[in-house]
C-alpha cells in the first residue's frame, strides 16, 4: 500500500527510517550470530581446561603464553581471511614470514659483526628491511595472481615453493641467531600486564578491521569475493583490488616476521612450518568463507584466541602435538560441514524460484 | 578438410596435444640433449635407468592425483595416506603378526588406503565442502592419528617378503660407466598409469569424472550420479596412494611415519605441469607422464650441475609458476581470439 496523502508524509517517511533502522538492526544480529557463536566456543573451551587441569591451565605463565603465541598466528590468520575474503588462499604466508626474520637476522648479524652499538641503533630500519621482504612477497603474489591470471591456490603453491627453497639455500638450513635488543625487549615487556606483543596485534586487527568496514577498498574487496562477476560489471578494477589484497598479505607476513623474532631472537626455513593447516583452519573456524564474500576480523582475533587455549590446554593436559594436529583437522572438517548444512537448511527453508 | 590431407595449422595443433603434451614433450626433449651436451655423464644408460627409478613413486601418486584433478578437486592428503597405509602394514609385522606375504601385505595396505580415500569422499561429495580444505584437516588427522595410535618409530628391518623385492631388478645392463639396472617396480607403475589411461578414455566412469570436472550441474543433469563417482575417485585415489607408499617403503627399505613429509607440493606442481587444470576437466595420463619425467629430469640435471639440493624446492616452484603462467596467458589469449572471430562472424551475417 502507497501512503500518496501529502499530510501522510511525515508517516511515510516515518515508515521508511523505521524499516531501515530494523533492518539495520537486523544485519547487526546477523553479523554478532558468527561472533557469538565464536565467543560461546571460546568460553567454553576455557571453562573445559580451566575445570579440567586449574592448577597448571589457570596459573600466569599459561595465560601469558597464550597471549605471547597468539600474536604470530593471529596476524597470519588475517592474512588468510583477506585473501579468502576476495575467494583466493595464500599458502605462502609462513615462507614469506620466515624470509622476512631471516632477513633481520642476517642484517643485524652484519651489522653487529662491525659496530654493536650502530647496529643496535639501526633497528627501525631492520625492522623496515623485514616488513619490506613482506610486502615484496606479496606484490610477487599480486603480480602473478592479477597481472598473469594465475589461479591464487597455484600462484601462491608456487612462490612458497620458491621462498622456502631461497630460506633454506640460505640459512643453509641452519638456525640464525641474532636480533636488536630493542626488538626483544618489546617481545618480552607488558603493558599494564598485557604482552605488549598482543596489544600491537589487537591494533593491526583493528587497523584491518578499519580497513575492511570503513573504506572504499575494504567494499570493494568484499564485493570482489562475493561475486566477481557482478564486481566486474560495477567497473570495480579486479585487477587493482586482488593486488592490493596481496599487497596487504605480505605486509601482515612481514609484520608476522617481525613478531616471530621479537619473541625469540631466532629465525629458520622451517619454522612454524604447522602453521599453513592451523592458520586455514582459525580463518575458516572464524566465520570465514572460503569461497570469498564474507569474513569478519573480530571472528577470526576470536578463533585465535580459542585454537590457543585449546593446544595450551592440550599440553596442561599433557596430550602431544600430533593429538593436537588431529583436533585441529576434526575442527576443520566440523566447523565446515556445520556451515555447510546450517546454510543448506535456510536455503530449503526458502526455495529460491524456480527457472521454468 | 579431407582426412588425408590435413592442413599445417591442423597436424601442428594435433602434435601440440589436447593439454599441450607435445609442448612439453619437446621441453623434455631439449632438456635432455643440452643436459647431454653440457655433460656426457648424462647421456648413459645408468642414469636414465635411475631416473626411471626415481620416477616410480612420484609417477603412482601423480596419477592419484590427476584423477582427483580432473574431477575438480585437489588432494594434499595423499602422502599422509600413503604413509598411513605402508607404516601401518610394516607396523604390525613389527608387533609380531607372521609375515603375510607380499600380496597379502599389499592388500592391507590398499585396504587402509582406501578407507582413508573413502573419508575424503564421504566428507567431500556428501558436504560438498571445499576439496583443499577437506584433504588439509584430513591430512592433519590422519598423520597425528599414525603418530599417536600406530607408532612413530623407524622401522629398519622390513618383512623378508617386502625386502626381496626390493633389490630385484626386472633387467641389468653392464656398460662402459658402470652397472645399470632398471628395478622391477617400474612394472606395476606402468601398469597402472596404462589402465587409469584406459579407464579414462574408454569407460563410463572416466567420461563422468571428466564431465563432473567441467560442470557439476550440467553432469548431474546429464544422469550422471555425481555423489558416488566422487566418492569411487577419493577411494581410488587413496588406494593409489597406499601403492606408491608400500612401493616407496620397499624401495628405500625401511619405514618412518615421518616419510613424504612435503612431497604433496611436487606432486600437485607435475600434475599441472601435465596440462592438468585445477579447474577440473582437463588432464591426460600421457601429460601427467611428462610433467612427472620433467621434474625428475630437472632434479637430476641440478645434482650433475653441483648445485646444492636445497635450490630442488625453488627449482619446482619457478618451474610451476612457469608453467601455469604460459597457460593462463595463452588460454586468456586464445579466449580472445574465439571472441574476435564470433564478432567477425556476427559482422559477416546481414552482409
Amino acid at each position: 500500500m502507497k501512503l500518496t496523502d501529502p499530510r501522510l508524509e511525515p508517516l511515510s517517511r516515518m515508515n521508511d527510517s523505521v524499516e531501515s533502522g530494523w533492518s539495520r538492526a537486523l544485519a547487526l544480529v546477523r553479523i554478532e550470530g558468527g561472533v557469538r557463536r565464536m565467543l560461546i566456543l571460546l568460553a567454553v573451551a576455557f571453562v573445559i581446561f580451566a575445570a579440567l587441569r586449574p592448577s597448571i591451565f589457570l596459573s600466569g605463565t599459561n595465560l601469558r603464553n597464550i597471549a605471547l603465541n597468539s600474536p604470530e598466528i593471529g596476524v597470519l590468520a588475517i592474512a588468510m581471511m583477506l585473501a579468502m575474503l576476495t575467494g583466493g588462499i595464500d599458502l605462502s604466508l609462513v615462507a614469506m614470514a620466515n624470509l622476512s626474520a631471516i632477513t633481520m637476522a642476517t642484517l643485524f648479524t652484519a651489522m653487529a659483526a662491525n659496530d654493536p652499538g650502530q647496529a643496535e641503533q639501526m633497528f627501525p630500519v631492520i625492522v623496515l628491511a623485514g616488513v619490506a621482504v613482506g610486502v615484496l612477497g606479496g606484490a610477487i603474489n599480486g603480480l602473478l595472481i592479477s597481472g598473469l591470471g594465475i589461479t591464487p591456490i597455484l600462484a601462491t603453491l608456487g612462490t612458497m615453493q620458491i621462498f622456502n627453497g631461497i630460506a633454506v639455500a640460505w640459512t643453509g638450513g641452519k638456525t640464525l641467531y641474532g636480533s636488536p635488543e630493542v626488538l626483544t625487549g618489546i617481545g618480552a615487556s607488558t603493558l599494564g600486564g598485557v604482552p605488549t606483543l598482543f596489544c600491537l596485534f589487537v591494533l593491526v586487527a583493528v587497523a584491518i578491521g578499519v580497513v575492511i568496514n570503513r573504506t572504499p577498498l575494504g567494499l570493494r574487496i568484499q564485493l570482489q569475493g562475493a561475486n566477481p562477476t557482478a564486481a566486474l560489471y560495477s567497473g570495480i578494477a579486479s585487477r587493482k583490488i586482488l593486488m592490493s589484497t596481496y599487497l596487504m598479505t605480505g605486509l601482515l607476513s612481514g609484520i608476522a616476521g617481525v613478531f616471530f623474532i621479537a619473541r625469540n631472537p631466532t629465525a629458520s626455513a622451517d619454522y612454524g612450518a604447522s602453521y599453513v593447516l592451523l592458520v586455514i583452519v582459525i580463518a575458516v573456524l572464524g566465520g570465514t568463507n572460503p569461497n570469498g564474500g564474507f569474513a569478519t576480523v573480530f571472528g577470526v582475533v576470536l578463533a585465535t584466541l580459542t585454537l590457543e587455549i585449546v593446544s595450551s590446554g592440550f599440553t596442561a593436559l599433557r596430550l602431544s602435538s600430533y593429538q593436537y594436529a588431529i583436533a585441529q583437522g576434526l575442527i576443520l572438517v566440523a566447523a565446515m560441514a556445520a556451515e555447510q548444512i546450517k546454510w543448506r537448511r535456510r536455503r530449503n527453508r526458502k526455495p529460491v524460484l524456480q527457472p521454468t | 578438410m579431407s582426412a588425408i590431407s590435413l592442413s599445417l595449422p591442423t597436424r601442428l595443433s594435433r602434435l601440440r596435444g589436447a593439454n599441450n603434451e607435445g609442448v612439453l614433450a619437446l621441453v623434455l626433449l631439449a632438456l635432455i640433449v643440452g643436459m647431454s651436451i653440457a655433460n656426457p655423464v648424462f647421456f648413459t644408460l645408468p642414469t636414465a635407468f635411475s631416473i626411471l627409478r626415481s620416477s616410480i613413486v612420484p609417477l603412482i601418486f601423480a596419477l592419484g592425483v590427476l584423477m582427483v584433478i580432473i574431477s575438480g578437486g585437489i588432494d594434499v592428503s595423499f602422502a599422509a595416506i600413503a604413509v598411513f597405509a605402508a607404516y601401518t602394514t610394516v607396523q604390525m609385522h613389527q608387533n609380531g603378526a607372521p609375515d603375510l606375504g607380499l600380496v597379502a601385505a599389499f592388500l592391507l595396505a590398499l585396504l587402509i588406503g582406501a578407507s582413508l580415500g573413502a573419508i575424503n569422499g564421504f566428507l567431500i561429495a556428501r558436504f560438498r565442502l571445499s576439496t583443499l580444505i577437506v584433504t588439509l584437516g584430513t591430512q592433519g588427522i590422519f598423520k597425528g592419528a599414525l603418530l599417536t595410535y600406530v607408532g612413530s618409530r623407524y622401522v629398519a628391518d622390513l618383512p623378508d617378503s617386502m625386502a626381496a623385492v626390493s633389490t630385484t631388478n626386472l633387467f641389468a645392463v653392464d656398460t662402459a660407466s658402470g652397472g645399470a639396472y632398471l628395478h622391477i617396480l617400474v612394472v606395476p607403475a606402468v601398469l597402472m598409469a596404462v589402465g587409469l589411461a584406459w579407464v579414462l578414455r574408454y569407460t563410463m566412469f572416466g567420461r563422468s569424472i571428466y564431465a563432473i570436472g567441467g560442470d557439476v550441474e550440467a553432469a548431474r543433469r546429464a544422469g550422471i550420479r555425481v555423489v558416488r563417482t566422487q566418492m569411487v575417485v577419493y577411494v581410488i585415489a587413496g588406494t593409489m596412494a597406499a601403492v606408491g607408499g608400500m612401493i616407496y617403503v620397499i624401495m628405500e627399505r625401511s619405514a618412518s611415519p615421518q616419510i613424504l613429509v612435503g612431497s604433496e607440493l611436487d606432486i600437485i606442481a607435475a600434475v599441472v605441469l601435465g596440462g592438468a587444470s585445477i579447474f577440473g576437466g582437463r588432464g591426460s595420463v600421457l601429460g601427467t607422464t611428462l610433467g612427472v619425467l620433467l621434474v625428475q629430469v630437472i632434479f637430476n640435471s641440478l645434482i650433475l650441475a653441483g648445485v646444492p639440493s636445497a635450490w630442488q624446492r625453488t627449482a619446482v616452484g619457478l618451474l610451476l609458476i612457469l608453467g601455469v603462467g604460459i597457460q593462463a596467458i595463452t588460454s586468456r589469449k586464445s579466449s580472445r581470439a574465439k571472441v574476435m572471430d564470433e564478432t567477425i562472424q556476427k559482422q559477416e551475417v546481414p552482409a
